[in-house]
């Protein structure tokens, strides 16, 4: 009975295997037929969701709420109340690392005004924006006396984390709440399984399927956010299973300053009148929401404002904020700014009024508005940027500014903020300085800040460039932030709506978090992490070999060259290029010698971006650049060649090969033009062979023959010659 | 000795075979194809043909015209060409000719000893061509000993005079045009063998743009002048065998066609045996040096089609065609020196053992010294032999050039003759155009016994063309060695400029001063005194071959009117005038009578 029970099971499992043999098969045979190889897995149903992962995070249920809060879940917005309300909620359970603050106290600010707490409240509702004050031991430290907070360490790198300067952004203050969210549940915490998958920590921040937990979902689920990527930031199984240890060493080790909702009178008035609480069904379509604050410009009822009794004009007032601030002040597009006046026919520039001129005489030398904040001494008093022709003019940008100027825990004289990032809606975009150009015009610290800003775009799979190449922004955050304050500043454009459906919160929030860690991680020392990245990255970086050239049979010899996507790479030939010279056997050979070669200048030959993939030598993806060499076809010999690769402003010039082992690569050339047609050879071959065998043949006739007289003998000589 | 002094060829094929031989040398064979394939292959041939009627031939009629006059070797042509002072120039084409002798019997060594590797299998399918170059290059032992052949095969061609070196030639050459038929054949058939005849097709394609750069077209220059070996003095010596009625010019040109036609020949078997068989047959064609011949061609040989006994019989047949290119080349270049020896009263057959012995004393450094490896390839080169090459190789253009002057300056004398005839004293260019310019071409081309009139145009050559081709060679040379290498002045760079205006500067000094106490006088002391202040001065005598019946005055040439330029068997003066118009007794005479 045993043995025909074992031969009966055996006999299943033959029958149950051989389908998929046959399967295997029949895949095989296809992909046979098949222009690329197919996967298996992909042809496989893939695995449910709810088999991978835990059921909550299946289904996208956070745990730091219960299932059914959708504000908590992020399944719809926050707004202003119940968002303070939640982030006091946070700061009373976590007294340890959050401190909650409304506006600052005020005293006497770094320009020596004095200062209220009142001049921070909103023109319209009279609200002073909230922020939470996030370190360890956050109820030690120093305590600043015009900000407000304690947990202030001088040996720790402070980190500004600002959202929506646009009222309609509303994606700009649920990503921070989701950030907030984060670091309250997790600190602390230690070898967390977020995803409930069996593992620990497999799937940091980077944009990519580490564990490949996504891809082995069926083709369908993998791009759960709609987005048209599989498996990319934001989808299920992507990052999901971050280190809980490293929030809880950044929360200890970084001062973070997270002001969620900067616009409270833009944000209320565009929920509450503007737009309503639905805006996201319909709002955008009839009008893009509102954008800016609530100052009146219009000034028509009782002055000075806020004059409360009078409703908003809604063509007319209000400042963009994010024009407000006042490195590059107001210049650029050409407005000049009117007190008062908002607009000038065109609406757009209503759009982003930057604020009324500055009409104080800020220094008190008795001249209005003449050293402009640039960074420069104007008017050579050796004061820098004192008479500023405005910005700074709203209780919103106020309270940024003095928030960073006051806050000065080693006293030096300088903001503590190493990094910030100013999250907006939408586009998705990681942006840096400069905003106030393009076309060219870099900061210095250029590479750094594309180091750090294509990590984040890879992060997110949002387009990382300079500001100023979207569109030039005069009296931006960042470009204060940076051009100020020296601080590493990112604009984040999120999500691809102003109001987005409440479906789409949880996932666009979830493809967002890494950033704001990546900015705490990296404040320590931001420029030099990008120097140390970008060396990182040049070694796994590497240029065709000889062998791995391919010469075409005709034609310019394509050399690329494996490049780290996050390297700062600039096209510009000066600071990227294959450096190549053709070498080629002298026509003048000695005799005896070995080969001589002609010594040749070197020379340049851009590289440009190709889609191409290619695979770094750490293992990780590349993208290939490529450069050819003019070499002619009729070239013999060698071509030297080695990659120059600069980056944007052309601190680093890095070389490959390595110089260290070799100096350039050599490869050989042979001939590849045609050898010549037949036919002409032949005529050639016969008009030679006339000339010298035929010659030759002739002269010996000639030599043999006494019959004949002399060859060419002139007439005249002929009779001499017969006497 | 009596009248049986005179030494000539048989007929006029031993003549034209002894000088084809000594034209026909390595450069045809390697030199040839490699600049084919560097120069853009059929764009090549243009100028190589252009050149080889505007320099080589006019200047091979010149050579011959002078020595059937002077019947002295090069020391002694100039000398009455010239005149007493300008003997030197005479010393300078054989010291040329001789200095590459010394290097070119080990070359021919190289030769011989391929030939005997390959007859015994040695360069089959299966060796590293490398290897055994390397193997042979570095082991100085064998490279001497085939060193030693070759100048033993040489002295014993030329031991007994004309008559041997005429048969000698006539048998090597003969066996050199049928082994390259051979050869050329079993090319054409390898080359075919891949559907493709694009060693040929490339051969004779005119790629226009090579057209247009200089290059091209100083390298043809350069090709036809060292490949006839014109300017070198061969045709100076081998012209004073000639019979007394010896054509010169239709000889000239039947020597460098049958040159170029050997060069054509060779060239399409390389080039046909290299495309077929190599994937890059550009790079190993143009690639350099003397590794075509010895690296590559074995290579090629072995994958010729037919089996083994092909391949052995066109590897052996190959190196044993260049040995007899070499040796026919070597022969001419110990001759060249012997004579000038002869010319001077020293026994053939002493002068023969002296001068192989020097060759091949003073190639024993080529041979053996400084054999380094090119750290790029990893092939063995003997660099001393290298600079050799590149320091003489070039010494030969001065004596193209030496030649033509010995013309003008004919010219010159002639129209001061006229001069004086007609008691003219002003100078006018019509007269001299007339009466100076072309009395070599009609006193010494145009004689009667050639086959070929020559016109107005060697006039043109030889006066405005020389000068013109002579510059251009000599300024692209330099400037390639200028802009090309690299530290050029530092005298220690054996390839550099300031090595070769050293050792040009030397010897030109040296020969300039020896001319007037060893060249044209000799010294003798005036009380048997060894001391230097007793010395003294007296003609040296030169002794001329000239055939029976074929006595020609040459009493108007610039040296002509000396006494002690005489034919074998005639009495030197009993007398001489000396510096200070002094007459005195010729101390010699009794022994030279003797002696003759």
């Amino acid at each position: 009975m045993a043995s025909s029970k074992r031969s009966s099971a055996s006999i299943r499992v033959v029958r149950k295997r051989r389908i998929p043999v046959i399967a295997l098969l029949m895949l095989f045979l296809i992909s046979l037929i098949a222009p690329g190889c197919i996967q298996t897995d992909e042809i496989d149903q893939g695995e449910p969701a709810s088999d991978i992962w835990s059921e909550d995070y299946a289904n996208q249920i956070f745990p730091w709420a219960s299932a059914d809060n959708d504000q908590l879940q992020f399944r719809a917005y926050h707004d202003y109340f119940s968002m303070k309300a939640r982030m006091q909620v946070l700061a009373d359970r976590n007294p340890d690392f959050f401190q909650f603050h409304e506006g600052l106290l005020g005293g006497t600010n770094a320009r020596g005004n004095e200062m209220t707490s009142a001049d921070y409240e909103g023109w319209y509702y009279n609200h002073l924006s909230p922020w939470m004050k996030i370190t360890g031991n956050v109820q030690d430290g120093d305590y600043n006396e015009f900000n407000g907070d304690d947990g202030n360490y001088a040996d720790r790198p402070d980190i500004m984390l600002v959202g929506n300067h646009h009222a309609r952004e509303w994606m700009s203050y649920e990503v921070p709440m989701f950030f907030l969210e984060t670091i309250a549940y997790y600190y602390g915490m230690a070898g967390v399984d977020n995803d409930g998958d069996g593992l620990v920590d497999e799937d940091g921040w980077d944009g990519i399927d580490n564990d490949g937990d996504c891809s082995r979902l069926n083709e369908t689920a993998q791009d759960s956010n709609g987005d048209g990527v599989a498996c990319g930031p934001g989808d299920l199984g992507v990052d999901e299973d971050f280190s809980e240890q490293f929030i809880t060493d950044m929360v200890n080790t970084r001062e973070i300053y997270l002001i969620p909702l900067l616009n409270v009178d833009g944000n209320r008035y565009d929920r509450e009148v503007f737009c309503g609480p639905e805006a996201y069904n319909g709002c955008d379509s009839n009008s893009p929401g509102w954008r800016k604050n609530l100052r009146d410009n219009t000034v028509t009822g009782i002055t000075p404002i806020p004059d409360t009794d009078e409703e908003v004009n809604e063509g007319c007032d209000g400042v963009d904020l994010n024009r407000n601030y006042q490195f590059e002040w107001g210049l650029l597009i050409g407005v000049t700014p009117v007190p008062g006046v908002c607009t000038f026919g065109d609406p757009d520039f209503s759009q982003t009024y930057p604020g009324p001129i500055d009409t104080v005489d800020n220094d008190g030398d008795g001249r209005i508005n003449e050293d402009h904040v640039d960074g420069k001494d104007d008017d050579a008093d050796g004061e820098v940027d004192e008479d500023w022709m405005g910005g700074n003019s709203e209780p919103e940008t106020k309270f940024i500014q003095d928030m960073t100027e006051m806050n000065d825990d080693n006293g030096d004289g300088a903001s503590d903020f190493k990094t910030s990032l100013s999250w907006h809606s939408y586009s998705e975009l990681v942006l840096w300085p400069w905003g106030h150009c393009n076309d060219g015009c870099v900061t210095p610290d250029d590479e750094y800040l594309t180091y750090h800003g294509d990590i984040m775009g890879q992060m997110t799979d949002y387009a990382a460039f300079q500001s100023g190449d979207f569109y030039p922004t005069q009296g931006d955050f960042c470009d204060w932030q940076y051009g100020v304050h020296q601080s590493y500043c990112y604009t984040i454009e999120i999500g691809n709506n102003f109001h987005e459906q409440p479906d789409d919160i949880a996932h666009i929030s979830v493809r967002n978090l890494g950033i704001p860690f990546y900015m705490l991680e990296i404040a320590d020392d931001p420029r030099y992490r990008a120097v140390v990245g970008i060396q990182n990255t040049t070694g796994t970086q590497w240029v065709d070999s000889p062998d791995e050239v391919m010469v075409p049979s005709r034609g310019e010899i394509p050399v690329g060259l494996c490049l780290e996507e996050s390297f700062p790479f600039t096209s510009d030939i000066n600071r990227t290029h294959l450096k190549w010279r053709l070498v080629e056997p002298t026509r003048q050979q000695d005799d005896f010698g070995p080969t001589e070669w002609v010594s040749v200048d070197w020379r340049l030959s851009p590289f440009e971006l190709t889609n191409e993939p290619c695979v770094l030598l750490d293992g990780s993806n590349g993208t290939r650049i490529s450069s050819n060499i003019p070499a002619p076809d009729t070239a013999v010999g060698k071509i030297h060649y080695k990659a120059v690769l600069g980056t944007t402003n052309g601190a680093f010039p890095f070389t490959y090969p390595d110089p260290d082992t070799s100096n350039y690569y050599e490869l050989s050339i042979t001939y590849r033009a045609s050898f010549g047609s037949g036919i002409l050879a032949l005529m050639m071959f016969a008009l030679i062979a006339t000339m010298v065998w035929g010659g030759l043949g002739y002269t010996l006739r000639a030599m043999f023959d006494d019959e004949r007289g002399v060859l060419g003998l002139p007439p005249d000589y002929e009779s001499e010659e017969d006497v | 000795m009596q009248s049986g002094g005179s030494d000539e060829f048989s007929g006029r094929l031993g003549l034209i075979f002894a000088t084809i031989g000594a034209a026909i040398g390595t450069g045809n064979i390697w030199r040839f194809p490699r600049m084919v394939g560097a120069n853009g292959g059929g764009s090549f041939l243009v100028p190589w043909l252009i050149f080889l009627f505007l320099w080589s031939v006019p200047l091979i009629i010149a050579e011959f015209a002078l020595g059937k006059r002077s019947r002295t070797g090069t020391v002694g042509t100039f000398r009455i060409f010239s005149g007493n002072k300008f003997a030197w120039m005479g010393l300078w084409t054989a010291w040329i000719s001789t200095a590459i002798g010394f290097y070119y019997a080990v070359v021919t060594g190289w030769c011989i000893n391929y030939f005997q590797t390959a007859i015994r299998g040695g360069l089959g399918s299966e060796v590293d061509t490398v290897q055994v170059w390397n193997d042979f290059l570095q082991d100085p032992l064998q490279v001497v000993f085939f060193q030693a052949l070759a100048v033993i095969i040489t002295m014993a061609a030329i031991w007994k005079g004309a008559k041997a070196i005429e048969k000698v030639n006539v048998t090597l050459m003969v066996s050199l045009f049928i082994l390259l038929f051979a050869a050329l054949f079993l090319a054409f058939v390898m080359d075919l063998d891949d559907g493709s005849l694009d060693g040929f097709v490339y051969m004779f394609s005119i790629q226009p743009q090579y057209l247009v750069q200089p290059e091209t077209w100083i390298n043809g220059l350069s090709q036809s002048a060292w490949s006839c070996s014109a300017g070198m003095g061969m045709a100076i010596t081998y012209s004073v065998y000639m019979r007394k009625d010896e054509d010169t010019t239709l000889n000239a040109a039947t020597m460098c066609l049958a040159n170029n036609s050997i060069s054509i020949i060779a060239g399409l078997t390389v080039m046909m045996a290299v495309f077929s068989v190599s994937d890059d047959p550009l790079s190993a064609v143009s690639g350099g040096s003397s590794a075509i011949t010895f690296l590559v061609l074995p290579e090629v040989f072995a994958k010729a089609p037919g089996g083994p006994v092909v391949q052995l019989l066109m590897v052996t047949m190959f190196f044993l065609a260049l040995s007899f290119a070499a040796l026919t080349s070597m022969i001419s270049t110990v001759e060249l020196c012997v004579r000038n020896f002869v010319d001077h009263g020293i026994e053939r057959q002493k002068a023969v053992g002296f001068t192989t012995l020097a060759i091949f004393l003073f190639g024993l450094p080529s041979a053996a010294m400084w054999i380094l490896v090119d750290s790029e390839t990893g092939v063995a080169f003997p660099q001393f032999l290298e600079v050799q090459d590149h320091i003489w190789g070039y010494g030969l253009m001065f004596s193209g050039l030496f030649i033509a002057y010995s013309i003008w300056k004919y010219g010159w004398n002639r129209y001061k003759v006229w001069q004086y005839e007609n008691d003219i004293t002003s100078f006018s260019f019509r007269d001299y155009l007339d009466h100076g310019v072309s009395s070599f071409r009609d006193d010494f081309i145009n004689t009667g016994d050639n086959d070929w009139w020559i016109g107005k145009w060697w006039d043109y050559i030889m006066y405005l063309g020389f000068p013109i081709m002579f510059s251009v060679l000599i300024l692209s040379y330099f400037s390639d060695l200028i802009l090309n290498v690299s530290d050029p002045w530092n005298p220690a760079n054996a390839n550099g400029v300031s090595i070769i205006l050293l050792f040009w500067g030397v010897t030109a000094g040296l020969f300039i001063s020896m001319n007037k106490f060893v060249l044209v006088n000799r010294v003798t002391s005036m009380n048997s005194s060894l001391w230097p202040p007793n010395w003294d001065l007296e003609p040296r005598p030169l002794y001329r071959n000239v055939p029976e019946g074929a006595e020609v005055s040459i009493d108007t040439l610039p040296g002509g009117e000396d006494p002690f330029i005489v034919q074998v068997g005639d009495t030197l003066p009993a007398t001489f005038v000396d510096d200070y118009g002094d007459t005195r007794t010729y101390s010699g005479s009794s022994i030279e009578a003797e002696l003759a």
